[in-house]
């Protein structure tokens, strides 16, 4: 039988950030658009930064969110920091504070991603429009939002529901 | 309630959001906004750009191929009634393009005799570079894609880019092993087309669309629906005769091109090999120049009438008073012949 200190490894949980967020970000740039019908990515680096932060918020201090950010920027061919000035304050305005971090119930999660995504995509919108000195396209950050607030709600509830029968916590804690 | 207890270790407990670090990371990024705009990037970030993508190119064509191998299956599935109909149409389109090939290859034929008749070298016989697409971001900021092949392919900025049925774009960031492609419906994307039909001239301007829009066409531009757009060459930007797509017209009035290039999607591309033809001002110094060989006599007017010929070779001479003798120009550098 496992001891509770093996189900806490704090590697695990982090080798578990780096994958998820890998991910995230390759499948933010992969070329879905070769399947056909499938013309709509939701943010998912967006994603998985709001739910580690609020699980695991250790994982998630401002370095890594700009890094996130930038990565994105590098790997979609927008202008630099845009992402990373976009990521950065909308985490910081609607992560989870308090003792009990994320909540458990999926209707405030969702709420407050939410409000993340929507601050993250105006902020984007309007950093994308004053480095490319025009306005930006609007139709496909409304997509991704759209895409993303359809998206989210699946994610979340298996990562709630994985923190609900684990011990104390997500992956490996 | 145990559901509802904390979850946290005692050592989360110090996990804070660094305020001076987050301001540090905020001026961070809005100086990289300011310093990376597409329209004014230094050189320096574009070659820190390149590197980046270089390094992520393998672990994105590791994401990129479950994708391309599920790639045919919806179409398949959907389409299967139409599949046996489409076959028999495609084996009467083989027979027709039997004749048609081989008209391609007696023309191509007659062209290289004219060519060696005329020493003349067009760009297009040039070998094309294959690539595979493995990035297709869809942002609202870029509309590119990602390839696999780079400054060791032999790649370069300003190329450009083509599949199957037209030209797709042009590189703009090159790496050593990737390189990015921004598409013709990008924003930035400025591109001179005529239509094959009447030559009438435009400038074919993305704006995220499906449809880029025709500009500059003249208050009666010689524009039908239906006119087949190609690149006009003009600028020495892109090879003339690349086929763009076809041109419609919107209720607006407005000229838009359905581009040839959307019948399939952009996964394997063709990148042209193309020297942009430079205009006469921005050409490589005199002394750059390969010299006509110094003893090959300049046949050289003298003011008596007389015609002498000189052993040393004066390239110079006959620049300064502007008659430089015509026999001497049989030596002019490649990029001098038309």
């Amino acid at each position: 039988m496992r001891k509770p200190t093996d189900r806490q490894s704090p590697w695990l949980a982090a080798l578990g950030c780096v994958l998820s967020v890998l991910l995230a970000l390759v499948m933010q740039a992969a070329p879905t658009r070769l399947v056909d019908g499938v013309n709509i990515m939701p943010t998912w680096p967006l994603v998985a930064i709001f739910l580690w932060s609020g699980v695991r918020p250790q994982f998630m201090p401002p370095i890594a969110v700009f890094a996130i950010g930038l990565t994105q920027d590098l790997l979609t061919g927008a202008p630099m920091g845009v992402w990373a000035l976009s990521y950065l304050i909308a985490i910081a305005a609607f992560r989870f504070r308090g003792e009990d971090g994320m909540p458990r119930d999926l209707p405030p999660v969702l709420l407050r991603f939410a409000g993340t995504l929507l601050l993250a995509h105006g902020i984007a919108f309007t950093a994308g429009s004053f480095a490319l000195e025009q306005m930006a396209d609007l139709q496909p950050l409304i997509i991704e939002i759209v895409a993303t607030l359809l998206m989210f709600p699946l994610v979340a509830y298996l990562v709630l529901r994985r923190r609900r029968s684990g011990r104390s916590g997500f992956i490996g804690g | 309630m145990a559901s509802r207890r904390s979850t946290r270790n005692d050592n989360d407990q110090r996990v804070t959001f660094s305020r001076p670090l987050f301001i540090a990371l905020l001026v961070v990024s809005g100086a990289l906004i300011a310093f990376d705009r597409p329209a004014s990037r230094s050189d320096a970030f574009g070659a820190f750009r390149a590197g980046f993508t270089d390094l992520a190119a393998p672990l994105l064509e590791l994401g990129a191929q479950p994708i391309r191998s599920v790639k045919g299956i919806g179409p398949y599935f959907r389409r299967q009634g139409a599949l046996a109909e489409e076959n028999a149409q495609l084996r009467q389109q083989l027979i027709e393009a039997r004749y048609w090939e081989d008209l391609a290859y007696r023309q191509r034929d007659r062209i290289e005799i004219y060519e060696d008749a005329l020493d003349v070298e067009t760009p297009m016989i040039q070998d094309r570079i294959g690539a595979w697409t493995v990035a297709d971001p869809q942002g609202p900021f870029v509309q590119a894609r990602l390839i696999g092949r780079g400054l060791e392919a032999g790649i370069r900025d300003g190329y450009p880019v083509i599949n199957l049925y037209g030209l797709v774009g042009r590189v703009y960031e090159t790496g050593r092993r990737s390189a990015r492609v921004l598409l013709l419906t990008d924003l930035n994307s400025r591109i001179p087309v005529m239509a094959d039909r009447s030559n009438a001239r435009a400038i074919l301007i993305g704006d995220n669309s499906d449809y880029p829009r025709l500009e500059y066409v003249g208050r009666v531009p010689d524009l039908q629906e239906g006119d087949r757009i190609v690149s006009s060459g003009d600028g020495g930007i892109l090879p003339r005769g690349l086929p763009v797509g076809e041109a419609i017209r919107t209720r607006s009035g407005e000229w838009r091109v359905r581009l040839y290039s959307d019948q399939a999607p952009v996964d394997f591309v063709w990148v042209w090999p193309y020297q942009r033809i430079v205009p006469p001002d921005q050409e490589p110094d005199e002394a750059d120049l390969e010299l006509p060989p110094a003893e090959l006599p300049l046949i050289v007017d003298t003011p008596d009438g007389e015609t002498d010929a000189e052993p040393e070779a004066a390239p110079d001479a006959g620049a300064d008073d502007g008659t430089a003798p015509d026999d001497a120009s049989g030596d002019a550098s490649p990029e001098e012949q038309p």
